[in-house]
């Protein structure tokens, strides 16, 4: 499946439904259709804000794999600001107490919902972050 | 969710939605396009009826148009406007449409005693939708274009 939609805030929504829509015809269980949901919602606000800087008329595409005990999800920007790691991620421990910076959330709720997560290799100038989500079939 | 640009003209924002042609990938338009109705402001019947029409117009294209090849896609396009939101689903035409069943008028009495209970998804999405159009899709497939306005 593949989705693109507008890069404007609040279409996260739309996305959210779309792919947990898609999880579920997989026989993904309701607990981590809804960790899915979540860390999906992250990375197309991180999408829209970051990579695509809030830039009118750009777009965000998802695209979705479905395997038999597992669910492989792309979000692509387009890319007007490029991710740079910036090392290794902060605790929730130092966020908290002041000794590192509060962004970065986003990304830190990501890995702990979904199984795999991070931006891979991209040639094409775009952001790619990949998720993967394995599920007990219902 | 359709906002003025800057000369002040409202602008139209599109989702697009590309599906295997497997049943029960409905669902995924049907939940895609709900959500994005909410948003709009529809009320709940009128998200109802959006979601009965969707998913009749993409089972067709999936059972019909690509006669269940899970190879090929439909392809769904939703457009937001300020006033009306546009739905438009296409398959890629394995199967032409004919045209005599773009408006049928099924009768309840046939399905009593017919074995094929089937004919009535293109009725119900006239009697849903407030404008309907059967046309052939630029890919050369057959596509419905269904308009549902809002009644603020």
């Amino acid at each position: 499946m593949e989705l693109s939609f507008p890069s404007e805030l609040g279409y996260e929504k739309v996305a959210r439904e779309a792919v947990a829509a898609f999880a579920r015809r997989l026989g993904c269980d309701r607990e981590r259709v809804e960790d899915l949901k979540t860390a999906l919602g992250e990375a197309c606000i991180n999408a829209i804000e970051h990579g695509n800087g809030r830039a009118p008329g750009l777009r965000v595409d998802v695209s979705c794999i479905g395997a038999d005990d597992h669910l492989e999800i792309e979000v692509h920007d387009q890319g007007l600001k490029r991710y740079e790691s910036s090392g290794t991620i902060a605790s929730i421990d130092l966020k908290l107490s002041g000794l590192a910076p509060l962004r970065g959330m986003g990304l830190m709720m990501i890995a702990q919902l979904v199984d795999e997560a991070g931006f891979t290799e991209s040639v094409d100038g775009r952001n790619h972050f990949r998720l993967v989500l394995y599920f007990r079939k219902i | 969710m359709a906002s003025p640009n800057s000369d002040n003209e409202p602008v139209e924002r599109i989702i697009e939605l590309r599906l295997p042609s497997r049943l029960g990938y409905e669902k995924v338009a049907m939940d895609t396009a709900s959500s994005l109705a909410r948003r709009m402001g529809f009320g709940g019947d009128r998200v109802e009826a959006l979601r009965t029409a969707i998913a009749e117009a993409v089972t067709n294209a999936i059972e019909h148009g690509n006669e269940h090849d899970s190879d090929m896609r439909v392809l769904v396009m939703l457009t937001a406007r300020p006033d009306e939101l546009v739905v438009s689903v296409a398959d890629q035409g394995r199967k032409q449409l004919d045209q005599q069943q773009t408006t049928p008028t099924p009768r309840i009495e046939d399905a009593f005693t017919k074995q094929d209970k089937g004919g009535w998804g293109i009725w119900l999405i006239r009697e849903l939708m407030d404008e309907v159009e059967f046309t052939t899709a630029p890919s050369g497939g057959n596509q419905v274009r269904m308009v549902i306005h809002l009644e603020r």
